[in-house]
């Protein structure tokens, strides 16, 4: 009985992984279809790369940060170079369990790539794939999930809404503060301009394979299949991002005056990336407000970074980051005594402000330490490697083939061209 | 006289006459018959004397006699004789026209209304035979050119023909009232300026961000839906102020539309009191920063708009009605 469970366990981690891992191609067709089709091929190929890149780095290292011994304050100190054996005592294949967490490090990376979209160099993703995999995740997720000090204090964070999501969205930050602006986002007049994604289709399969894929993200953190746990927590990341979407409709129904469908969009991952949080925590009525609100949020979180003149192409700074610290906050709120079994029941349910305290603080230092560590990697980056940009020749022609001298969509490009050439 | 001086002397001029609507499009009236008569010299002086009769109108806002500071050109020709020579001499004075136009200030129109394309310059019995296509044919297109059409305003020549194909809509209509209902369906989009907390939708991004697409949002409601009450009606006014007092003083409608007439004066005075000063290009005139405005005007301009949904479902419910007794 023990080895049926224990092979059920580890299918289910496996499992987890593998749609976690198809969470990159929603990442690929949401923000190549958010942005512009020069720059199409660019954003598939990259993220593949870096994915590749993090997995290496994460096996040499980011592993052994996060759950190995001997730690310090920062991060573990051994299963460097992780081979495959298993630990004692685990009810479920630690291979299976690596692979799960590596797959949540990737997607950390791919949501601070989005910081960088349409106009950063490739060796800028290539170096800070490294830098990012090996100093700042590690840190926020040892911190929280590895036996850290958050951990110690209780924080709540059941599938990343702190650790993957918010630690990517501040990366994502710092990468556009230091980057600027895409060439014509801006006027000078202070108004700013809609760069429109070139294919809505797009966008929304990649949030639908995002969905899906998040119930390996927060199912398969339940680790193990034993009570069949992980249904409850599907069911409520289901209802979390259903009700993003309609408060999304709603919300930019009565201030826009139309359903316009990027925020519709935004406002489901929205609700995903706040539920992440607490799926396992609430009662299904929570999760449905916590959706509903994140969907709310997102749509002013865009208009406010708008305001300041920040330009985030695919919205990560919105999505992953306000929706992050929501989602985070929100179990303080509403996690029952009967479902916290980490830290304490929230606000409404008898905890006093004790386990809100806990998670407020949890969520301000992990932000506050992604920001400013990839802020200060990026700026060395930026002087290092002489800008973290293309010129605005290569930005214009577009990425696809400034950095990989081929399109996208080559029989768009290539045919405008020879009629260029015919023409003079 | 060469364009040139005439646009000179426009942009010397038409400073004065920017107090109110009426005496902007008085001005405007008299800019483009002076364009048009040094166009017709010019042309009588390649070409040869005007072989017959023949009437030149405006449409659009020029022809609702609503014309804002910048404009641009619509215009048609209706000639007597149908031939392959006047044909071709009254395609070529459209073209010189068109040209004498976009010189002096009046940008060509992106939908090629104009008396260079042969669509709008033809000879009355021609007029007759497309007119009848269009409605007829109730097509996207036929519908557009029709409603376009309905707004024609003689500026130069006899108004006998335009007022003959204008009969012919109104003829028609009242044998078919359902083209009443298929001409409402085409304009029925509105642009929503006003939301669900009474706020203003302003544009969120690009150049006009901050401001209120008054020709889609304020007067189109107006225009569009007073057009089609006149047409209704078989009114020859083409000022949809004139052909409101028109409206207004037929019984069936006194009540109704008694706030109308002011709503719309008050949006012909905003936009010039309120466009961009600095702009000579077409698109910004109709756009309205509402930060410009004081508390009251906003809340003047918040019921003006409102009341533009107000005239379209009242269109709506008298055209419905119509049909359905």
């Amino acid at each position: 009985m023990e080895d049926i469970v224990f092979s059920l366990n580890s299918v289910w981690l496996i499992l987890g992984a593998l749609l976690v891992i198809l969470m990159q191609g929603g990442f690929i067709l949401l923000e190549a279809g958010s942005t512009r089709m020069k720059n199409a091929g660019h954003i598939a190929g990259k993220t593949v790369f870096t994915f590749g890149l993090a997995s290496i780095v994460f096996w040499a290292v980011g592993y052994g940060f996060i759950f190995g011994g001997n730690s310090n304050f920062f991060i573990g100190l051994s299963d460097f170079f992780y081979s495959g054996d298993q630990a004692e005592g685990m009810a479920y294949s630690t291979a299976a369990f690596f692979m799960f967490q590596l797959a949540f490090a990737g997607i950390s990376l791919t949501i601070a790539f989005g910081g960088f979209a349409e106009r950063a160099k490739l060796s800028a993703y290539l170096v800070f794939a490294i830098l990012f995999s090996v100093a700042v995740y590690p840190v926020v997720a040892h911190w929280i999930w590895g036996g850290g000090w958050l951990a110690e204090h209780g924080k709540q964070d059941f599938a990343g809404s702190t650790v993957v999501h918010l630690t990517g969205a501040m990366a994502a930050f710092a990468a556009t503060l230091l980057l600027k602006p895409r060439i014509g986002k801006f006027n000078k007049n202070g108004t700013s301009n809609n760069i429109f994604g070139h294919n809505q289709v797009y966008t929304a399969l990649g949030v639908i394979v995002l969905w899906v894929g998040w119930f390996g993200f927060n199912g398969g953190s339940t680790f193990v299949v034993d009570d069949g746990f992980f249904g409850f927590v599907a069911l409520n990341t289901n209802l979390a991002a259903g009700a993003g979407a309609v408060a999304a409709l709603i919300i930019s129904w009565m201030v826009l005056g139309k359903s316009d469908i990027p925020t519709i969009l935004n406002g489901a991952l929205a609700g995903l990336v706040a539920i992440t949080a607490s799926c396992a925590f609430v009662e299904t009525w929570a999760a449905v407000l916590i959706g509903f609100v994140a969907g709310i949020l997102v749509f002013y979180s865009v208009k406010f970074f708008d305001r300041l003149k920040i330009d985030d192409p695919i919205y990560a700074l919105s999505v992953h980051g306000a929706a992050g610290i929501w989602g985070t906050l929100s179990t303080g709120l509403f996690a029952t005594p009967e479902l916290a079994t980490v830290g304490k029941p929230g606000l409404f349910y008898g905890g006093g402000f004790s386990q809100l305290g806990v998670q407020a603080m949890g969520v301000s230092v992990s932000a506050l330490y992604a920001f400013v560590v990839s802020f200060v990697l990026l700026y060395a980056m930026k002087k290092v490697m002489k800008g973290l940009r293309v010129s605005e020749e290569e930005e214009i022609i577009g990425l696809d083939v400034s950095e990989h001298g081929n399109y996208g969509y080559p029989e768009a490009f290539i045919a405008n061209e020879e009629k260029n050439r015919i023409a003079n | 006289m060469p364009y040139s001086s005439l646009k000179k002397w426009r942009d010397e001029k038409w400073m004065e006459h920017q107090d109110s609507s009426q005496a902007l499009n008085e001005f405007h009236d008299k800019m483009m018959k002076k364009v048009f008569h040094v166009a017709l010299q010019k042309h009588i002086e390649t070409f040869g004397p005007v072989p017959c009769r023949y009437e030149w109108f405006v449409m659009g806002s020029g022809g609702r006699f609503e014309q804002a500071i910048i404009s641009d050109q619509d215009h048609g020709l209706i000639y007597e004789e149908k031939s392959d020579e006047t044909k071709r001499y009254f395609l070529s004075l459209g073209k010189e026209l068109a040209d004498g136009l976009n010189e002096v200030g009046y940008p060509y129109c992106d939908g090629n209304v104009m008396s260079s394309n042969p669509v709008w310059s033809k000879s009355i019995v021609e007029w007759e035979e497309q007119l009848s296509k269009w409605l007829t044919e109730e097509s996207f297109e036929s519908i557009r050119f029709l409603l376009i059409f309905y707004d024609a305003r003689v500026l130069v020549g006899e108004e006998t023909y335009c007022k003959k194909l204008r009969k012919l809509i109104h003829d028609y209509v009242k044998r078919n009232p359902h083209l009443l209902e298929r001409l409402l369906e085409n304009t029925q989009h509105v642009k929503k300026a006003v939301g669900f907390f009474h706020q203003f939708i302003t544009e969120s991004h690009g150049s006009h961000a901050g401001s209120i697409d008054l020709k889609q949002s304020g007067f189109f409601p107006y225009v569009n839906n007073v057009r089609l009450l006149a047409m209704k009606e078989s009114l020859e006014a083409t000022s949809t102020l004139t052909r409101l007092k028109e409206l207004y003083s037929m019984s069936k409608y006194t009540e109704d539309l008694k706030w109308c007439r002011e709503e719309f004066e008050k949006l012909l005075q905003y936009r010039l009191q309120y466009h961009n000063k600095t702009t000579e290009n077409y698109d910004d005139i109709h756009y309205l920063n509402i930060k410009e405005l004081s508390k009251d005007e906003r809340k003047d301009m918040k019921h003006i708009l409102l009341n533009g949904q107000k005239l379209q479902n009242y269109t709506q419910s008298v055209i419905k009605g119509m049909i359905d007794t």
